[in-house]
């Protein structure tokens, strides 16, 4: 059954449709939501949170956006504002914009991805990586470059102006390649 | 924008960090690129980039039995499995 039908039918009450739509997206959104709310609990949490929104408005989706868009956006303030709730957690600063380049440290990735992983340790260093971004530079990095927003639905997303997201995507691109500079430049 | 300098490496770096993905077809953008072709260095950069944002693409952490089972009980939708 195609994805329309399925929020039609859910929208007319079918429980079992609901069901469907939930099964279909609850591994995008919790793989989506551990990466931008940095542990298993907290994913685990906004899933719940961002699929009941899903049940709780339903009805009014009225299909301009598509339903991953929405989760995504949904998954996206719901991380921010735990996020800001809880402020102990200390994010690297990205302020000093020339220290984020520095040419001396251009080396040659040679090593794909794709082979790292393979061995297992890469998850971990993505993730230690991501996590010491500050909250708002994480999101707009996996809406904008990994999710595949635009930069104007990543603003519409995050409520941040499009040369806001320019500027921390710029800067959390930056900050990440320094971050896995040593994994790809030693990795081979 | 005009520019009336060569662009820089560092130039080049901070621009490969704004602009990737996006319509590069300015004055400015060409002259990046045409740096870009020639400059082994911001070659690298670029690819750098590149490959940090593939390997967030691929890093996928998958859902738990225990957190399916979870969030179908919070849904109400355990019945419907």
């Amino acid at each position: 059954m195609e994805e329309k039908e399925l929020i039609k039918k859910a929208q007319e009450g079918d429980r079992n449709a609901l069901a469907k739509l939930v099964k279909q997206y609850e591994q995008t959104v919790y793989n989506f939501a551990f990466k931008i709310c940095r542990d298993k609990e907290r994913a685990e949490h906004t899933m719940q949170e961002t699929f009941l929104s899903m049940v709780k408005s339903i009805k009014q989706f009225s299909g301009k956006s598509k339903l991953s868009t929405w989760l995504y956006t949904v998954v996206s303030n719901h991380c921010l504002m735990m996020a800001r709730s809880n402020k102990k957690h200390l994010h690297t600063s990205l302020d000093d914009e020339d220290a984020l380049i520095d040419e001396k440290s251009i080396t040659d990735w040679n090593v794909s991805p794709e082979k790292l992983a393979e061995n297992g340790e890469l998850n971990e260093i993505l993730k230690e990586a991501i996590n010491k971004l500050p909250p708002d530079y994480r999101v707009v990095f996996m809406l904008r470059d990994v999710q595949g927003f635009s930069t104007e639905e990543t603003g519409e997303a995050t409520n941040l102006s499009v040369p806001a997201v320019k500027s921390r995507l710029h800067r959390a691109r930056a900050f990440l390649r320094n971050e896995l500079n040593n994994t790809f430049s030693y990795g081979t | 924008m005009v520019h009336n300098h060569k662009p820089t490496c560092k130039d080049v770096m901070n621009h490969i960090c704004d602009n990737l993905g996006e319509d590069l077809d300015s004055p400015k953008c060409t002259e990046i690129k045409n740096h870009l072709e020639q400059c082994d260095t911001c070659q690298k950069y670029h690819k750098s980039i590149e490959i940090t944002i593939q390997s967030y693409k691929t890093y996928e952490v998958k859902i738990t039995d225990d957190a399916h089972k979870n969030l179908m009980d919070f849904l109400g939708l355990e019945d419907c499995e």
